[in-house]
């Protein structure tokens, strides 16, 4: 290009901004992080005053704290359950409204409000839908016979089952619209051949469809299962992680660790177990993303 | 014209039906909360749920004697800001990662990407530590710093993408013409970008306007946005219903609207680029 010196000068006034804001809000910050870890901080116990303990916070963590791995498991189990449900019905719907029809941008803009209006509302609007004796659904629910005696948030296993359905309700129109994506931007081609040649429908989805959507798969399910494991909205707003602490989740765990107790030292030391088992996740998601060629070019 | 009839019938039964099924289950607990936010008190609470019902606007006005209109222009202030900070540093970044080999740029991309993808509360606590002692806890700046830097790797990697796609000869033609690097872009590449930057802005003020746990963290007293005022409102003694469910629609207008508009380009900014519709 044209004289170095001047080029140079460019790329820094490019790459200045995002340094500097990188440092302020991310390098600075994790370092403090990783010297309060070592320490003994709460701003609830005056003995915790921020003596150097060295490793014993992670040791209490990763070694003994029972509430830890159980907020990790719930987690877990949560993602394990809700992803590939929303997977597949995303998957089911996008095939079958992948068709010319009049209102469609209007439809899947209809469609696409669970996932876009703020997690925050969407908690709302299904504790009001659920609240006992008068929320409509508990009221729909009671002729039926269900849930007469007790509401769905008070018990273990009914309240953890509602926060999945309402995360498949949320979260089924991303992967759908992600596989209208790929279904739409697919070679017409083999398609119409196969039809020709006496194919039946679920015969074109399982041998050209499904492989070809494969890499749009593989990305779909990781976005939505990072996403999953982070969830804390719609807890914090449904369950605050009861009854007793059934629907507790990393991110609320990390959450009343440090803002609830208030434990300074304890808490960087559950934040920083997070943030490195997430850039595990980030390499991981990067080489997918980024190793091969993108996985469907642009058509629209 | 049986067989014409005939088809209408089948489209009506696989298609139609099921359709306005599938758009029932995505809107009704939605229209019910709308619904819910022209109800009286009485109405709301009634073990008998009313879908016909005499409209009032009570909890409108409810809402403005609790300091809606103020939470409303926290979340504009904090949305409107951290949307211009980060599209500005992204989007240069973004023609920095488009045009030169950065050293170490693939680190630096990565890392951007890793902000975004581990859970935010792992990133509050450390930015709530280091905030406290610069004193931007409780204020704009502080909840503006943490949208920009979390809405970050979205602007960039479809900045990137958008400035890939200009071609090279038109910008070699302007340096041959003796235009400087500073003219180049701002006067040639970024202008054809422009639809695209429109699309990621409105997306990253969607995103900073339903964000919740940095707000919550971050903010207190009178720079609270509206995500956080809506939970708040969930009282031991008693919730007002239909307070909530009249913020909850004025805070999700501005996302229906905009959602609309960036219609085709939604894959791309709920993938971070990584799906392009």
């Amino acid at each position: 290009m044209v004289h170095t010196g001047s080029t140079r000068t460019f790329m820094w006034f490019c790459m200045g901004p995002v340094l500097l804001l990188l440092i302020i809000v991310a390098v600075a910050p994790v370092t403090l992080a990783l010297i309060d870890s070592f320490r003994d901080l709460s701003l609830a116990m005056p003995s915790k005053r921020g003596q150097f303990v060295a490793l014993d916070n992670y040791r209490d963590l990763l070694g003994s704290d029972g509430n830890f791995y159980r907020s990790l498991a719930h987690t877990v189990i949560f993602m394990m359950i809700a992803v590939p449900i929303e997977l597949a019905l995303g998957l089911l719907i996008a095939l079958w409204i992948n068709r010319e029809f009049t209102g469609r941008r209007l439809v899947l803009t209809i469609l696409m409000i669970p996932t876009m209006i703020a997690p925050v509302v969407v908690g709302m609007i299904w504790r009001f839908f659920l609240m006992p004796s008068f929320g409509v659904l508990t009221v729909y629910m009671n002729r039926l016979g269900l849930f007469e005696e007790t509401s769905v948030f008070s018990g273990a296993i009914t309240a953890f089952g509602a926060l999945i359905i309402i995360d498949i309700w949320e979260w089924t129109p991303f992967i759908m619209l992600i596989m209208l994506a790929g279904l739409s931007a697919l070679p017409q081609a083999p398609i119409e051949a196969a039809t020709i040649d006496g194919a039946s429908r679920w015969q074109i989805f399982r041998h050209i469809q499904l492989p070809m959507l494969f890499p749009l798969i593989v990305v779909a399910v990781m976005l939505r299962g990072i996403d999953a494991s982070k969830v804390f909205d719609t807890i914090y707003v449904l369950t605050g992680g009861g009854p007793g602490n059934a629907t507790e989740v990393i991110s609320t765990f990390a959450y009343r660790t440090n803002f609830i107790r208030w434990d300074l030292g304890y808490g960087a030391a559950v934040c920083l177990v997070l943030a490195f088992a997430s850039l595990v996740v980030a390499a991981l998601f990067f080489k997918t993303v980024s190793g091969k060629p993108k996985p469907v070019e642009e058509t629209s | 014209m049986t067989t014409g009839r005939s088809l209408f019938a089948r489209q009506l039964v696989t298609f139609v039906v099921p359709l306005l099924v599938l758009l029932g289950v995505a809107l009704i607990p939605y229209i019910w909360i709308l619904l819910a936010s022209f109800k009286t008190r009485g109405e709301l609470i009634s073990p008998d749920p009313k879908w016909v019902f005499n409209p009032t606007s009570i909890n409108y006005t409810d809402i403005i004697y609790k300091g809606f209109d103020g939470y409303l222009l926290n979340s504009v202030i904090i949305g409107f800001s951290s949307t211009a900070l980060c599209v500005f540093v992204g989007t240069l970044a973004a023609y920095g990662f488009s045009r030169f080999k950065i050293p170490a740029g693939n680190h630096l991309f990565f890392y951007i990407l890793a902000t975004r993808l581990g859970p935010p509360v792992a990133y509050a606590l450390p930015m709530y530590l280091i905030f406290r002692d610069l004193g931007l806890v409780n204020t704009y700046a502080g909840v503006i710093l943490a949208h920009t830097t979390f809405n970050l790797v979205l602007v960039v990697w479809m900045m990137r993408s958008f400035f890939d796609d200009v071609p090279r000869e038109i910008e070699e033609a302007a340096y041959l013409d003796g235009c400087g690097h500073f003219r180049v872009f701002l006067q040639i590449t970024l202008p054809m970008t422009y639809p695209g930057l429109a699309a990621v802005s409105i997306f990253v003020l969607i995103f900073s306007w339903n964000e919740l746990l940095f707000a919550l963290i971050l903010t207190g007293g009178d720079t609270r946005p509206l995500t956080v005022m809506i939970p708040s409102l969930v009282l031991h003694t008693g919730t007002q219903w239909g307070q909530v469910a009249s913020a909850s629609i004025i805070q999700s207008i501005p996302v229906l609207i905009f959602i609309f508009f960036i219609q085709k380009k939604l894959v791309q900014g709920l993938t971070f680029g990584a799906v392009k519709g």
